[in-house]
């Protein structure tokens, strides 16, 4: 679990993507993703996916993608696998396809995770207009996920030391068992989320409304060139297929397919 | 007048039957350092709440008597306001910083008041000097051990040039070099900046050596107020008795040393050495 | 007394970071061993090995001759109970009773002997008035009574403590320690995980420091707890005894032994100082 959570901690490295300003990186997340949710082949979905390789090969972050790819596999599997059974025809050519779109979005979303720290993240939602608090409620989220998943786990350690099998069973009795995690968990993050609150009133936060940011986002020229390129990539996408030329990519393509 | 002025005090938190604060009065003047303690639920910890507000305007309930810190009442000020005049640093580090690195920590606070850009760049930079943290400016606090993290957090709050610092068991989670480190750096703001510190602590051993007060709660009272030697004779048994104290103890019925009430083993030391060598001179 | 648990040589990493580079110990019972040292010099890691939740990557572990890697976490949980050092993520009950009743359940107690055992350990832990309430309306030093208390009830042969005095006031520390000598004397035994070195001085027989994943010292308390270079390297200081003593030491009064409690070193100067009146005279 903490394997796949992995993908979207960030990591601090001195890359080409790191230095991006977040909101040059948004518009490529918003690129990446629209063009994976847009493409609905495995060629191009394949394609798409070595573009974002590349990307992270330049974030330096290939390791940490490669790691989690063993958590994600299990939900990889299963997507492809659900596919496969249950569409009426060309049921690989949609499975390979499925599978493809899930691992970019995943992929793209990991890029811009793993090289923009949660406060870029808020200043730029800030600088975008979005209330401060807000953005707030949205980092914080973030930067309590890897607290989270330590809890996580420290209870689930507590309740296997006083004596709960919790590899052993059916599957309901594991989920049985599982609910037990509930409660402390919860209570614990209420309270952890209490402490922030007390801690934020005490450094003066909410003391006026429109606050100048320490961190200063200004566009420099290769952001320009990466939302350039993102507009660019989206417009092509969108034209490809308004006109008709992916429709027909994709006829040709099933005809090629094993019909299996 | 005071710099925290309480007056009969009494708060009880909203759907609980007892009062978390019973009638508490008590005031303090710049450079003093307080050690709070007290049994767990006699109400330290809500006391050092009322300093900034945080009782009564974030924990609400029945607030009865008068509470005024730098001068402002502490129930009609908002904690925003009273953030300006009292810092405060809480027990588990992992739960009040926040951002991606040292500097934008410090700079938080300041922003938060809406100051300048210009002015918080110029306060952030004495600060990380102040406090010797430029050399890890750039790191985010989960790359820093627990005592660096609460000297992060101490220096965020101070940036803010408060005449209060209220630390909350700073040093719970720390090991004991961290803790005396800790404890120094606050010792060290009391004597040169005359800052105004309550410090709520169980590991007396370590901090008695700073303290110039002592407040012990029982409660929701208080029930001893003075200076730690007076006051740890008086109220030892409910908050125990530093080991050289027990020791000290036992060495006076033998006539072994004298009347003094030692705090620390340097002190014990003393006495010891004091009587031994006006035996053989 | 008999070895409970052997550590082997036991090498250990998280994500690539080694955390334990080879530890050997054996835990005993009948005796109680403080594991102590900084924060991330191993402690929590090694321990978490003695249940199993964690298997080591080079070396091995046998609790009562089992391999950890043979047996389930629940199973080894039986011999060896675990008190984590947060109450808070170990209580999972609707009642104090309830919590209790729960460990006795999954431990394999039948629910009538279950009972009887339930109501002797609330009485013996001082919350039988609390048992239909929720533990989470209870202070921290009774929800880490309480933690300690549902472990304690199904009676392991050895009982580790992480942390126990951890922000505990002075009341449940005494508590505490109660229990740790009663433990013994019942010849269980004890592993206590701390940097209080005061509380270790007071309930440990043996002490092992650790300091970067490896044991740096390991000997009975008087020897460890007075080794103030050892302390040092495990970023810990000397109790306030043996730092009387030293300092004693420094100005020419030197005792015979290492004394570490307040009773000891008024024995000793006791002796030392009638010994050269008697000379004297």
């Amino acid at each position: 679990m903490s394997k796949v959570l992995d993908i979207f901690r960030f990591r601090r490295k001195r890359t080409l993507l790191h230095e991006l300003d977040p909101r040059a990186k948004f518009a490529m997340l918003v690129a990446l993703s629209t063009a994976s949710l847009a493409l609905s082949d495995g060629v191009s979905l394949a394609v798409l996916l070595v573009v974002e390789v590349v990307l992270l090969a330049v974030a330096k972050a290939l390791r940490e993608w490669a790691r989690s790819l063993t958590g994600l596999s299990t939900l990889l599997i299963l997507i492809f696998v659900l596919n496969y059974l249950t569409l009426p025809a060309d049921r690989l050519f949609t499975a390979t396809a499925m599978t493809l779109r899930f691992l970019c979005l995943t992929t793209a979303f990991s890029i811009f995770f793993l090289t923009t720290t949660a406060d870029e993240l808020a200043a730029a939602l800030e600088a975008s207009g979005v209330p401060r608090e807000y953005s707030m409620m949205f980092t914080m989220s973030l930067r309590f996920v890897p607290s989270l998943a330590r809890d996580m786990q420290t209870v689930v350690d507590a309740l296997r030391s006083r004596g709960l099998e919790l590899e052993k069973g059916g599957l309901r009795e594991r989920l049985r068992n599982y609910t037990y995690l509930l409660v402390p968990l919860i209570v614990f993050e209420l309270k952890r989320s209490l402490m922030v609150a007390e801690a934020l009133e005490a450094r003066g936060f909410g003391a006026v409304k429109k606050v100048e940011p320490y961190i200063e986002l200004t566009f420099k020229a290769k952001d320009y060139v990466a939302v350039i390129a993102s507009a660019l990539a989206l417009l092509a996408v969108a034209w490809v297929l308004l006109s008709g030329t992916y429709s027909a990519f994709i006829a040709w393509l099933r005809g090629i397919f094993p019909r299996i | 007048m005071a710099l925290v002025d309480l007056r009969h005090v009494r708060f009880r938190y909203t759907g609980s039957d007892s009062y978390a604060l019973n009638d508490v009065s008590l005031s303090a003047e710049r450079g003093e350092f307080i050690l709070l303690v007290g049994p767990s639920g006699c109400g330290k910890s809500t006391l050092l709440r009322v300093l900034n507000g945080l009782v009564p305007h974030f924990y609400e309930g029945e607030f009865e008597g008068e509470a005024k810190v730098a001068g402002l009442d502490v129930r009609s000020t908002p904690t925003h306001v009273l953030a300006r005049h009292v810092g405060m640093v809480f027990q588990d580090p992992e739960n009040q910083l926040f951002l991606s690195s040292v500097e934008r920590e410090i700079a938080f606070g300041l922003e938060n008041l809406g100051l300048p850009r210009s002015e918080v760049k110029r306060r952030v930079r004495e600060v990380l000097r102040e406090f010797n943290l430029e050399s890890i400016k750039e790191k985010a606090p989960y790359e820093l051990s627990g005592g660096q993290q609460q000297k992060v957090a101490i220096a965020s709050v101070m940036a803010l040039e408060p005449e209060i610092l209220a630390l909350d068991e700073p040093t719970a989670n720390l090991d004991p070099l961290s803790a005396l480190e800790v404890l120094t750096l606050v010792n060290r703001l009391v004597k040169e900046k005359g800052v105004l510190a309550f410090v709520v602590e169980h590991r007396l051993e370590i901090a008695l050596r700073f303290a110039t007060r002592m407040i012990v709660m029982l409660k929701g009272c208080v029930a001893a107020d003075g200076g730690p030697r007076e006051v740890l004779l008086k109220a030892g048994k409910v908050v125990g008795y530093p080991p050289v104290m027990l020791a000290h103890v036992l060495l006076k019925r033998k006539g072994l040393v004298g009347d003094g009430v030692p705090l620390t083993c340097e002190e014990l030391a003393e006495e010891v050495i004091a009587k031994w060598a006006m035996r053989y001179s | 007394m008999g070895d409970a648990i052997l550590v082997e040589d036991v090498h250990f990493s998280y994500e690539g970071v080694p955390a334990l580079r080879g530890v050997s110990l054996t835990i005993r019972t009948g005796e109680v061993l403080a594991i102590m040292g900084e924060n991330g010099a191993g402690k929590t890691t090694l321990v978490k090995h003695f249940v199993g939740l964690l298997k080591p990557e080079r070396g091995r572990v046998l609790v009562f001759g089992t391999d950890t890697r043979d047996a389930s976490v629940a199973q080894l949980a039986r011999r060896v109970g675990l008190v984590f050092q947060n109450p808070d993520h170990q209580l999972f009950a609707e009642s104090v009773e309830g919590e209790v009743l729960f460990t006795l359940k999954n431990m394999g107690y039948p629910p009538d002997k279950a009972r009887a055992i339930c109501d002797s350990i609330l009485k013996l832990f001082e919350l039988d008035r609390y048992r239909d309430r929720s533990p989470y309306s209870l202070s921290i030093g009774e929800r880490k009574r309480l933690a300690i208390a549902a472990v304690v009830s199904y009676n392991p042969d050895v009982l580790v403590l992480d942390e126990p005095t951890a922000g505990q006031d002075f009341f449940n520390k005494s508590k505490i320690s109660k229990l740790i000598f009663k433990l013994r004397m019942q010849g269980k035994g004890v592993v206590i995980v701390t940097h209080d070195v005061e509380f270790a001085a007071q309930v440990a027989d043996r002490v092992v420091l650790m300091a970067e994943g490896r044991v740096i010292r390991e000997g009975g308390a008087q020897d460890v707890l007075t080794d103030a270079e050892a302390l040092r390297r495990a970023r810990l200081v000397l109790p306030q005894i043996p730092a009387t003593a030293a300092i004693l030491q420094a100005e020419g009064l030197s005792l015979p032994s290492k004394p570490l409690l307040p009773g000891t070193l008024y024995l000793e100067l006791l002796e030392h100082l009638n010994h050269r009146w008697s000379e004297h005279e």
